[in-house]
């Protein structure tokens, strides 16, 4: 369990980034966390594993004040995917970048090689192992990056805006990793501007608008409320959109949809209707 | 560490010192660095220090000059170890002073003046405009690279890296994780701006124009001449007089720490 309680932070002491902020994220859950550019995002989850710590309140990750830990030592709950891999690949060899974190972590030699080759083979990678990641393609730098956070097997993951310049193929591959990733002592956080993205993969939203949470709740609660939307500058999927803009001219067509087969849905039964 | 590169970060402001030319603030900036690297006496750097500091305050800059100062003590500490451990504790604080003139003297000229404006010094004093060009681009993107190495700092340190972790050796090679990201993207980086100033239509013509020209003003001749009537007493004292007639000096100017 992660608990911000009351934080504050600023970089400069005139300027608050995070403001008044209380959450509770619960294992067993994959939460997303959206907001405009500049909102706090990244200054938020950093407070998780210890790169930041509040200027003002305390965050504990399983009970323990970030404060009175080292990000090093958070490394073992909490894995942190930047968002450009090209950030953190540095080894000679793919082996070498993922033992790297679990070198670090002081884990035993037959343990890393045993991870190194269950990791390589889970984001398959197994036939470039002795490669340099330089000569990856980006979508394979981008699981390498993964592959060499994830295995530390942290309870906690945070991916920061994995979709970027994403195909929709990768895109659906990282949704089914999301999907097992899920577990009941596991908190996946996921950073993103995907709207729809962030709607097909979470059980739980959070908008950040100027440093402070204006919204936590269910995708299809939140996208109940437009004017949320407004303020952290945000745009309802096309569906949605589509929904509401329609149901201007059939009342009773439904507004809260959000995914492909609810709009199929809706639209088959208001054909049945009118036949 | 990033903390050093904020004395070199341009600030817009309306200043004296930036109003000034910038071939007048390089001129300062080098005569400064050099009476700096004339004198290794506690006593002289200081006075030149001294000289410094209300160009400081007049370009408003106090707060960012001396978060930069605070940036450099981890490297004048390991200095002053050295140079102590091997030489004496007084040529010790004198390299450290002479550091600290130097860096004062760049800041200065980095602090007051915009990239741009510098490579239409380099210009006018007869730079090839490439060579004017790549220079405005290295200083543009100091910034952009001190962030990307927080954020790349920030991602090693996620996988569990320390820095402060090993014998010396060992925390030389802790940054191996952090260097390498940094020089791999800035490869990228520089490949990608240049496909992006060629398809631009960079050097399509010989003969550029720029839409501002440069003007030297009373001040900027008045402010030249008395750096160059620093740099002459300066050379006057240390290689006539010092070598010559050192007995003409003051003791003040010789004095040590006993150590």
């Amino acid at each position: 369990m992660i608990i911000f309680d009351d934080v504050w932070f600023s970089y400069n002491p005139d300027q608050y980034v995070l403001r008044n902020l209380c959450l509770q994220l619960k294992p067993g859950q994959i939460i997303g966390l959206m907001g405009e550019n500049g909102a706090g995002k990244t200054t938020l989850v950093k407070h998780i594993n210890g790169l930041l710590k509040p200027t003002q309140g305390a965050v504990f990750v399983d009970g323990v004040n970030t404060r009175e830990t080292s990000t090093a030592q958070l490394a073992r709950q909490v894995g942190f995917v930047f968002q450009n891999a090209d950030h953190q690949l540095f080894a000679d060899t793919l082996q070498a970048e993922i033992a790297f974190a679990l070198r670090n972590l002081d884990f035993s030699k037959a343990e890393i090689e045993q991870r190194v080759t269950r990791y390589l083979e889970r984001f398959e990678l197994t036939r470039y192992q002795d490669q340099s990641p330089f000569l990856l393609s980006g979508g394979e730098r981008k699981r390498l990056a993964l592959a060499s956070v994830l295995c530390v097997e942290p309870k906690i993951l945070i991916l920061d805006e994995p979709t970027q310049a994403q195909d929709a193929l990768q895109k659906q591959k990282l949704l089914d990793f999301m999907e097992t990733f899920r577990s009941p002592d596991h908190i996946l956080l996921l950073v993103t501007h995907d709207m729809e993205f962030a709607i097909r993969a979470v059980d739980r939203l959070l908008i950040l608008s100027k440093g402070q949470l204006i919204a936590d709740g269910s995708p299809r609660q939140i996208l109940n409320n437009p004017s949320i939307f407004e303020r952290a500058r945000l745009l309802p999927p096309q569906l949605t959109q589509f929904a509401h803009q329609l149901a201007e001219y059939i009342p009773q067509f439904p507004t809260d949809i959000t995914t492909l087969p609810e709009a199929v849905d809706a639209v088959n039964q208001l054909l049945r209707s009118r036949r | 560490m990033a903390a050093i590169f904020e004395a070199f970060r341009f600030k817009q402001k309306d200043t004296f010192m930036h109003r000034l030319d910038p071939r007048t603030t390089f001129f300062m900036a080098v005569v400064f660095s050099i009476v700096g690297m004339l004198f290794l006496e506690i006593i002289p750097l200081l006075l030149i220090l001294l000289t410094m500091i209300p160009f400081i305050f007049l370009a408003r800059s106090v707060r960012q000059w001396s978060k930069s100062l605070r940036g450099l003590a981890l490297l004048a500490g390991f200095i002053l170890t050295i140079n102590t451990f091997f030489l004496t504790f007084s040529f010790a604080v004198s390299t450290v002073l002479r550091l600290v003139v130097l860096m004062t003297a760049f800041s200065l000229f980095f602090l007051t003046v915009h990239p741009d404006d510098f490579a239409l010094a380099l210009i006018k004093m007869r730079v090839p405009y490439e060579f004017a060009f790549a220079f405005s681009m290295a200083v543009r993107y100091v910034p952009t690279i001190a962030t990307e190495t927080e954020t790349i700092r920030d991602a090693q340190m996620s996988r569990g890296l320390e820095l402060e972790r090993g014998n010396i050796l060992q925390r030389v090679r802790n940054y191996i994780p952090i260097l390498i990201p940094i020089i791999v993207s800035s490869i990228r980086r520089a490949l990608q701006v240049a496909e992006s100033l060629e398809s631009r239509a960079f050097g399509s013509t010989t003969n550029r124009t720029s839409l501002y020209e440069l003007k030297l003003r009373k001040r900027d001749y008045a402010l030249m001449v008395v750096s160059t009537l620093i740099l002459v007493f300066a050379l006057y004292i240390t290689f006539i007089i010092r070598i010559q007639a050192p007995w003409f000096l003051p003791d003040w100017f010789f004095w040590h720490f006993p150590l």
